[in-house]
Order: C-alpha cells, then structure tokens, then sequence
C-alpha cells in the first residue's frame, strides 16, 4: 500500500532543512507521496523509514514469468518465457498495454487418449503469422477431474508437454499436483490449485518446485486473503485464476483486482495476471467460449483458457488482441511490398496505396470484395493515411517511382496499369513522367467505390 | 482483510433512449458505469442486439444466411422471421439497393419496402440509408415521413448531411436519430452539438462512433468508444451521453477470415462458423469497451451475445 | 485533475447593489445576478454577505436557500468572517451538487475555520497567508504546512477538501512578485493539493479594458501550473473563453469545433 503523505512526513527528520530542494519536510512528504520527487533526495532518512518507502514504490502490478516459449516463437533465446501481468494502466488509450494475453485449449483426465491426441493435433495445426506475429496457442490447460490417480495426471501432463507448449496443471489434488511436477517441472509450468483450504500444501509443493502458484476462491475477498496469506510465507510468483462461480463474478474479479493494484494507492496484493478459465465458465458450449474469450482479453485476463481452440475463434481472437495490444501513439504500419489479391499474378493490374494499416485494410478488403485479381502495391509512405503522407511528401510520384525500382517491379509483374488513390490524383502528371511504360489511371477517393470501379474496368476489359 | 474494492461512481448516466411503441419498444443506454461493472452500480439496463436484413433481400447474403431465411419471398417474410430470432431486441433494415453506384433503387420503392417491413412486424425498428450521403440525405426524411408514429432510429445523419437529416427526423417526424461519426472523438463531440444546435432533442439521439472488425483497425474503435464513455461519464460531458450504437456485421462478413472459401483455405474450417466467431468477438469487443447496442446477422452470434449480456447483469 | 472549477463572485456586499438587496431581503436583485453568472458558466457562486454582526445567521440561511430552491440546488461557497452565519447556511445547505465552500481559513485569525469545515465535511479555502503579505515562497510554504498540518489533525481529506489559496498579488505595486505565486501554486500542484484563489487582485487598479486580458493571461498562467479552481467574474467572456480553452489543452474536455458554445 502507498504511503500517504502525512505517513511520510512523519518518516522525515521535521527539521526543514531544505537540502531536499523542498522548502519544508511537509512539502517534501507530500511530492513523495505523488512520485513527484524520490525519497532518496533526503540524506537524513532512516533506513527503516526508506525500507518502508521503497516497498510502496514497486510496480504496482508485477510480472510474472511462466513456461519456456517454443523455439519459433522466440528465434534468439529459446529459453525465454512468457511475461504476464506488468500492466500499468486500465486503458489502452492512456499507454500500451505491456504483456498480451495467451490462450490454452484444455485436455483433461476425463478424456480417452484419442481425445487427447485429437485436441493436441488441432491445436498444433493454428499456427499463423499475421502482421509480424506468430499466433499459435501458446498454453495447455492440464485438468485433473476427480476420481484420477497421479499417475494418470501425471501422464497426461508428460504427453501435453510433449506438444512444446506452456503448461497450466489445473489440479487441486496434491498427491496428483506432486506427480505431476515430478514429470513436467523443467517446462516452468503454472501449478494453478491454491485456495484457502489448501494453499499451504500447495505453495510447498509450488515453491520446492520452482514455478507459479495459481491462486482462487470462491470470491474477490477470499481470493485477495488467500494470496495475502501465501505472501506471508514468502511467495510472490502467483497468478490469480478468476474463479468459475459464475461469469459476472470472475469478470467483477478480473476489474476489481485490476482496479486495486492501478489504483493511486497501489494495493500490490491484488496486482498479479490472471486465469479466465471460460471452458470451466461456459462448458461445451464453444460460441459461448468465443463471447467470453473475446471479454477476457479486453478486460484483464493474461490467459485464457478456452476448452478446444478452433481457427474460427482464434482468427477474430488474436486479430483482436494484436490491436489490443498495439501502441496507440503509434500508427500501425504494413512492410511494404507487393500484395497479390484474389488469386493475381504478374498479369493482374496494380494498385497502390500507403502502408497505413487502416488504410490498407480498408482498400484490401474492398478489393477482396470486388473479386477482381489485383496486386496492391504498398511503399513506405511513413505509416500515414494518403492524404496526410502526400501533404508530407512521403508519397509521391517520387517516392512510388523509387518503390517500384526497388522492389523491382518491372521484372516481377508483367501489366502496366497502375491505379493511383483519387486523393492523390494530382500526381498523375509526375507518375507518368517518371514511369513512362505505365498507364496511370486515377481511381476512386473512397475505399468503398473500388468494386465498382474495378468491376467496370474488368468489364471494359481493363483490368 | 477482504479487498479494499475502489468502486466508480459517476455522477452522470447515459441517456436511456426507447425505441418502438406500445408494448414493443426497447430503451438504448440508461447506465452509469462502464460497460457490465455491476459491481460499481447494478444496472437497470442491458445492452441491447439488433437483427438487420436489407432491401435486396438474399440476393447478396452468404450462403448460411440464404439457408436460414429459407423460404422467405419478399423482405418482409425476411423481417417476420428475423424478429423471432432468440435474443434480437429490434430488427435492422438496411436500404443498400438507394445506393446510386449499385442498385440505385428509387426512393419511393425503398420508402414502400420500410413502410411494408414496418407495418407488417410489431417491433422496435432502425431504418439505416445505403451510406451513399446525397442519395441518403433525401431517403431518410422520406423515410422519416412514411414511418411517422413508429417511433424508429434513423441512421445516420453525418457530417455532411446532418440538417437534412436532422430536421426531418428529429424535429419535423419526430423520430430518432443517430448520429454517425467515423473514429474520431472529437467529431463525435461536434456532430452532437450541431445536432442539438439544430434544435433536436438530444434524448432522441443515438451514436454511431464508428466500427471496424476484431483485427481490422479495431484499435481504433477501442480507443474511441473508451474515451467517448470515459468523457461521458467522467466529465459528465454532456455531449456525448447519447447511448452508442454499433453496426457490427457490415465490418464482420466481409472480411477474409469470415468470407473466404473453404476450398480456398481448407485449414481454416468452416466458413459459416468462421463468420459467426468474428461477428461474436467483434460485438462483445464493442459492448466491452462502451457500444449501448450492437447490430448483428447471425441468429447464432445473436444467441451467443445475448447469452454473454444475461450472465454479465 | 478535472475541469476547471469557476466560483463566480458577483454575489458581495461589496457591490452596493447586493448590499441593498441582502439587508433589505430582496431575492430579484440576487437572483438576477445569480442567474447571469451561472448562464456563463459559473459552478459555484460566491455568497459575500460581509461581517454581517449580529443578523449573518438569517441572512445566510435566506441566502443559501434561496438560491439553491432557484437554481437546483446550486453549490456554493459560505464568504463571511461571521462564523456563527456559515454555520446557520451549512444548516441548510443541500449537498446534491457539491459540498458546500467555507470562504475562507488562513494561518492567522482565521484558522478555526478549518475546523469548522471539518466538522461540517465542507470544502475550505485555505488562504496561505498569515499577517501582512507573506515575503517569500518560504514563508507561503510555512503558512500552507500549518493549515495541512490542522486539516490533518481534524481528520480532513486534504487532497480533495482543502483548497489552497496562493494569495493573488496586484501587479501594479508588486509585479515583480508574481511569478513566485504562480510558481507557488506549481509548488501546491506537486505535493498533490488543489488551488484557488481571488484571480481578478492581479488586475485591481488597471483600467477596465485592460482587466479582462491581464485575468485570461493569469488563469492561462496559474492553469499551466496546475491550478484547479479560482474565484473569478464569470460574466467576463474572455476569461471564461480562455479557461474553457486551457481546459481543452489540458486535455479536461474533449475538444469540439463548437467547445465554446457549449
């Protein structure tokens, strides 16, 4: 918890002294207090009051490490984990969310192998790039269902290691949780059982093992003293799982905690990542799952479990989060080069626009749309809508005629018909002075009227 | 200890707007928390789902939508039956055919077809113009006109065309109506003014902020419905406590992850179920971060949110 | 932060028109007044009854109700040296849309008036000042220490419920004196405190075209320091259209073409 200022103040000397830069103690307290100054500026601070101080500077959410990512995900340290929590704000607005969310499919020991087998192959099988990520499940949820001997979880538990996932062991039986760590510990997995009945078992088990403990209760309050407790014994790798009593309490846990712990009064007890467990909160019923997925990762979950992955939910769901998670100071930008839509070759017309994602998505969509084959050629327009990059003069006849050399253009594509954005049709003179083999032909200034247009083309047997 | 919970109380509540009449109407907005925090405040009112169905009828719809509306003649058949989908709280009626590059119906055809949807389903009703702005700067008043008494949204008055618009629904047929700004906070703010400068009634205002689909730009769409809400209720800036209204298919269908074939990319699975996951996520994307409503196609998406929003309140 | 709070102060026996219409009763001067200050925007009004010895009860309680029944309840700051009469107004102050302002506390006589916002959970105007003019940002700070310090010890929210009042210093006479007020407030602003103050004693003296320039370049300077609030004349539309402004900039209100007519 943060110290206010009048706590502080009654850690200073009350000397006044104004070696701190500050006129009085009182002053110099209350800029503490408000970060607007570090403790350290005051030389006449005890050791126990600047103990106190700087525990209540840590980062009020912390981040936690867990499995060791697949070597794909991660070319130069195939070791590294992945990072959960470390958010600093409520809002993506306010600055970038640090730690993406992750997702798991789940297999359990109520299933037949061949279940098993099936689950960890469709899983294996998402596997995409999109915009410079690779997106894959990332975790598997290990059940153990009641009834299952330790033997069984832990086999289950080896055999979904084996798929080089990160492993979360959703187990609450400790002679299971034990064998199960036995067999997978060296994977860093998370041991995701603790709650108030046996949190003490199982932050041995946790801690002697080396990996993140899951906490969860039946409520907010229970959860919060449940990790106060076993920050009492010393651990602080925990990750809140939200809990399954119902939907409208493990999404008023994942706010409220997340509020706390960002509050201006940081209450670091309650600043950890987070399970959302949607396969537990909407059993077997997948178009349910995506709702809630889709909920978790814009309030607060760091994974979310879902019971199978399917492409159908992972392609809207890590499209998603990719945009979450973007910095919003910072316009998204597409890698200029040559995009063939609907099937072109060296044959189909070209089009050019700036490599602003929105922009870019925009008139590829609509080209899709049109259905005419087409190659839709992006520079490096400084990541800004058209107009904006032409006032800039970062998309110019220059700059296109300089992109298609580079990208060698002439050699790769055969037609000669570029359609410029009706924007920029000023540059049409230039263009066809510097490309003198093209026909530069001015399209329309919207998006939306490119399958018109380039519909009519096809008919006139333009394109 | 149990947590300290640092609840958020606003002194400001977004407007709550009915639409409909009679027994049939449902109300838009009337929260004063961020969207499902009913632990800050319990709410009185859901976020609310739209079916739409459009003018040109099956001619252009996938071909899970053809399978569903099976059966279906005219547009009204389309409207009986969309109306009885589980979790739609008011049906959508698009007039795409005004369009002048398409269709470029006329607009007392389109006007008959929103005047014979209306009278033949007993349902709250958004009439929404083919987005062409001149074309829809003359349809909607008409529309407005024909519709009298029914008390329906009319989307959407813009930048451009908003005193067409604006007299006609708002003041001259008293209906509702939305007001449509493309992810920018600031026009958003503006438009509301201009709208209520026009002398509407800004309890009969509606917004449509702008949408994207889950992966296309939406960060965009994020940023905006939080700040607009966060303006909203944290500045209680009058101007921008109209509920928001969130056309959610017109961004999802088309999109590559949920029209593409599955001969085209047979790794991707099911086209229909392809589709029905984007529009899921993108609506509870929206209703997360501030939308008051969303308009949606899928009976099957429809359930799906509609079974999210009864679990959240 | 938030936005910027404006205290019109249009409501003072100082004006002799409000004199005459508070002694002898009279709601339509005061309510006319009223009512053109909070149509420029005012959120709180200024209730100046002066010592008012001996009726400061009655005319506070007629004071303070009748405005708030006129104008829904409308918040506003209790300005007399008459404790007994901020009390009698505290009585029957309705809180619907703000905590009532005790005007003011400072760290002379004027102390316990701490204590009396406190035990009524009024909002006070902690004026850092003691006897005569303060000489430096030293002294200023002193004085704002002993208020915190009798906020503190009666249990005040300091952050949110005691307004800090730098002293504003007239210009002609002590103009090389106004940067260490502004720099004062930036001070006040660090350790997390809010900020008021009489805003037009910068200008007093200059002459009246001049008055409503020298105000909106203050504000616009104290706003950038982190000021928060300041008892001002609502009904002078530059400075208005200049808070309104800075508290765009400020990023309080989200900007609109239209943001100054609304």
């Amino acid at each position: 918890m943060a110290l206010t200022g009048i706590q502080i103040f009654k850690l200073t000397p009350k000397k006044n002294c104004k070696e701190c830069g500050s006129p009085t103690c009182m002053a110099f307290a209350m800029k503490v207090a408000q970060g607007a100054v570090g403790i350290d500026k005051c030389p006449y601070m005890s050791e126990d009051a600047i103990a106190q101080l700087s525990e209540a500077s840590a980062p009020p959410m912390k981040t936690i490490e867990i499995g060791k990512k697949p070597f794909a995900d991660n070319k130069n340290d195939t070791d590294a984990s992945f990072k959960l929590g470390g958010e600093t704000v409520l809002f993506r607005h306010e600055k970038t969310f640090v730690n993406k969310t992750r997702y798991a499919s789940t297999v359990s020991t109520a299933m037949d192998a061949a279940k098993v087998d099936q689950i960890l192959t469709d899983m294996a099988k998402i596997d995409y790039e999109r915009i410079g990520d690779r997106m894959y499940v990332e975790f598997i949820a290990v059940d153990h269902t009641d009834g299952a001997s330790a033997d069984a979880y832990a086999e289950l538990a080896k055999k979904a290691a084996a798929a080089n996932r990160a492993l979360i062991l959703n187990v609450k039986d400790e002679a299971a949780a034990a064998a199960a760590l036995e067999a997978v510990k060296d994977t860093k997995p998370v041991l995701n059982g603790a709650d108030a009945s046996n949190y003490e078992a199982m932050n041995k088990l946790a801690t002697g093992a080396d990996v993140v403990l899951g906490v969860t209760g039946s409520n907010v309050d229970e959860i919060y003293d449940t990790i106060a407790a076993i920050e009492k014994l010393g651990n602080k790798k925990l990750i809140v799982d939200l809990g399954s009593v119902s939907v409208k309490d493990a999404f008023a846990n994942a706010v409220l905690l997340r509020r706390a712990c960002l509050d201006k009064n940081p209450d670091r007890t309650a600043g950890y990542p987070t399970i959302a467990n949607v396969a537990k909160l909407a059993p077997g019923d997948a178009h349910m799952q995506t709702a809630l997925a889709t909920l978790f990762t814009m309030k607060y979950g760091s994974i979310v479990i879902v019971e199978e992955m399917t492409y159908a939910q992972a392609l809207p769901l890590y499209g998603l989060r990719q945009n979450l998670f973007t910095d919003p100071q910072k316009a998204p930008r597409i890698e200029p080069g040559i995009y063939p839509i609907n099937g072109a070759e060296e044959n189909s017309i070209c089009l050019t626009t700036v490599d602003f994602a929105l922009t870019y998505f925009l008139v590829s969509g609509e080209l899709e749309r049109s259905g005419v084959p087409c190659n839709l050629l992006i520079s490096d327009a400084g990541g800004l809508s058209v107009l904006t990059s032409w006032a800039a003069g970062k998309f110019s006849a220059g700059s296109i005629a300089k992109y298609i050399q580079e990208f060698d253009i002439e050699n790769k594509i055969k037609n000669r018909t570029l359609v410029l954005p009706g924007k920029v049709a000023v540059l049409k003179g230039d263009l066809e002075a510097k490309l003198p083999d093209w026909n530069i032909v001015v399209g329309p200034t919207e998006a939306v009227q490119l399958v018109k247009f380039l519909k009519d083309m096809q008919a006139n047997g333009q394109a | 200890m149990p947590l300290n919970k640092k609840l958020q109380k606003f002194s400001a509540t977004v407007r709550s707007v009915e639409l409909g009449t009679g027994d049939k109407t449902t109300t838009l907005g009337g929260s004063n928390t961020y969207p499902f925090y009913t632990f800050d405040n319990p709410t009185t009112n859901t976020a609310k789902i739209g079916i739409e169905i459009s003018d040109l009828g099956l001619a252009e719809e996938p071909d899970c939508m053809k399978e569903f509306y099976a059966g279906c003649e005219t547009v009204v058949d389309m409207a009986k039956k969309a109306v009885t989908v589980e979790g739609a709280d008011f049906l959508v009626l698009k007039l795409i055919g005004g369009d002048p590059n398409g269709e470029n119906k006329s607009i007392e055809e389109l006007v008959e077809t929103a005047k014979s949807v209306a009278d033949a389903v007993d349902f709250p009703l958004v009439v929404e113009g083919c987005k062409n702005v001149e074309k829809d700067s003359q349809l909607l008043p008409k529309v407005a006109e024909a519709l009298q008494g029914k008390n329906v949204l009319l989307m959407s008055a813009k930048e451009e065309n908003y005193k067409n618009i604006g007299a006609a629904a708002g003041l001259a047929y008293d209906q509702l109506l939305g007001a449509e700004s493309a992810v920018d906070i600031n026009l958003a703010k503006q438009l509301n003014v201009l709208i209520k400068q026009l002398g509407v009634d800004v309890g009969k205002v509606v917004m449509n902020v702008g949408s994207a689909a889950a992966g296309y730009g939406f960060d965009y769409c994020i940023s905006t419905l939080d700040r607009v809400k966060g303006a909203a209720l944290g500045q209680s800036d009058d101007s921008l406590l109209m509920p928001i209204i969130t056309p959610v298919a017109d961004e999802t269908w088309s999109v590559k992850e949920a029209s593409a074939s599955e001969e085209d990319v047979p790794e991707w699975g099911s086209v229909v179920e392809r589709a029905i996951d984007m529009e899921i996520t993108t609506a509870v994307a929206c209703l997360s971060c501030g939308s008051d409503a969303v308009i949606l196609k899928h009976p099957t998406s429809i359930a799906a949110v509609a079974s999210m929003i009864k679990a959240l309140v | 932060m938030a936005k910027f709070i404006t205290i019109g102060e249009r409501l003072s026996t100082t004006a002799p028109a409000v004199n005459k219409a508070f002694l002898a009763r009279d709601p339509e001067p005061i309510l006319a007044r009223a009512k053109q200050q909070l149509e420029a925007g005012a959120t709180y009004l200024d209730v100046n009854i002066g010592p008012a010895e001996g009726y400061g009860e009655d005319l506070m309680k007629w004071a303070v109700q009748l405005l708030q029944s006129n104008f829904d309840n409308v918040p506003l700051a209790l300005d007399t040296s008459n404790k007994a009469a901020i009390e009698a107004g505290i009585s029957v102050y309705n809180r619907a849309k703000g905590k009532p302002i005790v005007n003011s506390a400072d760290a002379a006589g004027r102390i316990e008036n701490i204590d009396l916002a406190a035990a009524n959970d009024a909002i006070v105007i902690a004026l850092c000042n003691g006897e005569g003019i303060a000489a430096d940002n030293d002294e200023r700070m002193g004085y704002c220490q002993m208020l915190l310090e009798r906020g503190m010890e009666h249990g005040m929210d300091v952050n949110e419920d005691m307004w800090f009042d730098p002293l504003f210093l007239v210009i002609k006479g002590m103009q090389d004196k106004q940067m260490d007020v502004l720099n004062f407030i930036g001070d006040l602003t660090d350790m997390g405190l809010k900020t008021t103050g009489g805003l037009s004693n910068n200008s007093n003296g200059m002459p009246k075209h001049i008055r409503p320039i020298m105000d909106s370049a203050m504000v616009a300077m104290a706003m950038m320091k982190g000021m928060t609030s300041a008892i001002v004349n609502p009904n002078d539309l530059r400075l208005m259209e200049t808070i309104k402004s800075c508290d765009i900039i400020r990023n309080e209100t989200l900007y609109a073409d239209s943001y100054l007519e609304i």
